[in-house]
């Protein structure tokens, strides 16, 4: 199934600002993350801590809802989906 | 209004239209780009998708608790220069008191929670703000 990635300020610089890409049905969060940031290590430890958990600082947003980091291994996203990497906000 | 735009702020529409016949007090916060250790420009983003809901999401909240008569939330996104008006929050009330911890708490939440981001450039070199918990 396809989903849509998006990526914010410096995320962008690291991920693009959107792409799309081809996943197993059934994914969860935390597979799919795993999955954009596999080709490059400064992808992987810009979202991984070395015991492999999502950093603390990192907003993830699935169809415009924020995900609890205690959610990323067992929300599943469906076809179309898309989610969002956002670092800490800093607007005001 | 609540919202977001690439144009300029104008404050003194907002501060006129807050002007309701039973307000006493009106209360402004104006976030400007300042020149902080060389800083020319500054780039503002959001994820208007997330953004938008959030600071209405905030506006009803604060209105409802503290009573307001009148509420006005513009962040202005894109390329700024010095001096130019980031956020304009124009609140009224029937009491000063309201409308100033209105303010504070309408400007903390979006510091916290809102998505966008700053990036300021120097020397022609942009680098991105530190965010909320950085």
């Amino acid at each position: 199934m396809q989903i849509k990635i998006r990526a914010f300020a410096r995320f962008s610089d690291l991920f693009g600002t959107a792409s799309i890409i081809e996943v197993p049905e059934g994914s969860t969060v935390i597979s799919v993350l795993r999955t954009v940031a596999a080709d490059d290590e400064e992808k992987m430890k810009a979202i991984f801590t070395e015991e492999g958990q999502v950093r603390q600082h990192i907003i993830i947003v699935v169809n415009r809802s924020r995900i609890e980091h205690d959610d990323l291994m067992v929300h599943i996203l469906g076809q179309d989906d898309e989610l969002a990497l956002l670092p800490p906000v800093a607007g005001g | 209004m609540i919202g977001i735009t690439t144009d300029p702020i104008e404050i003194g529409p907002a501060i006129d239209a807050a002007r309701t016949w039973n307000t006493g007090a009106i209360v402004s916060f104006v976030g400007t780009v300042r020149e902080d250790d060389g800083v020319t420009e500054m780039e503002v983003e959001a994820y208007h998708d997330l953004a938008i809901p959030d600071l209405e999401l905030i506006a009803a909240d604060v209105s409802a608790r503290y009573g307001l008569n009148y509420l006005h939330i513009v962040h202005r996104t894109g390329r700024l220069q010095v001096g130019e008006t980031i956020l304009l929050i124009v609140c009224s009330a029937a009491h000063r008191r309201e409308a100033f911890v209105a303010c504070e708490e309408i400007l903390e939440r979006i510091k916290e929670r809102v998505p966008i981001w700053k990036r300021v450039f120097r020397e022609g070199r942009g680098e991105w703000a530190p965010g909320h918990r950085e």
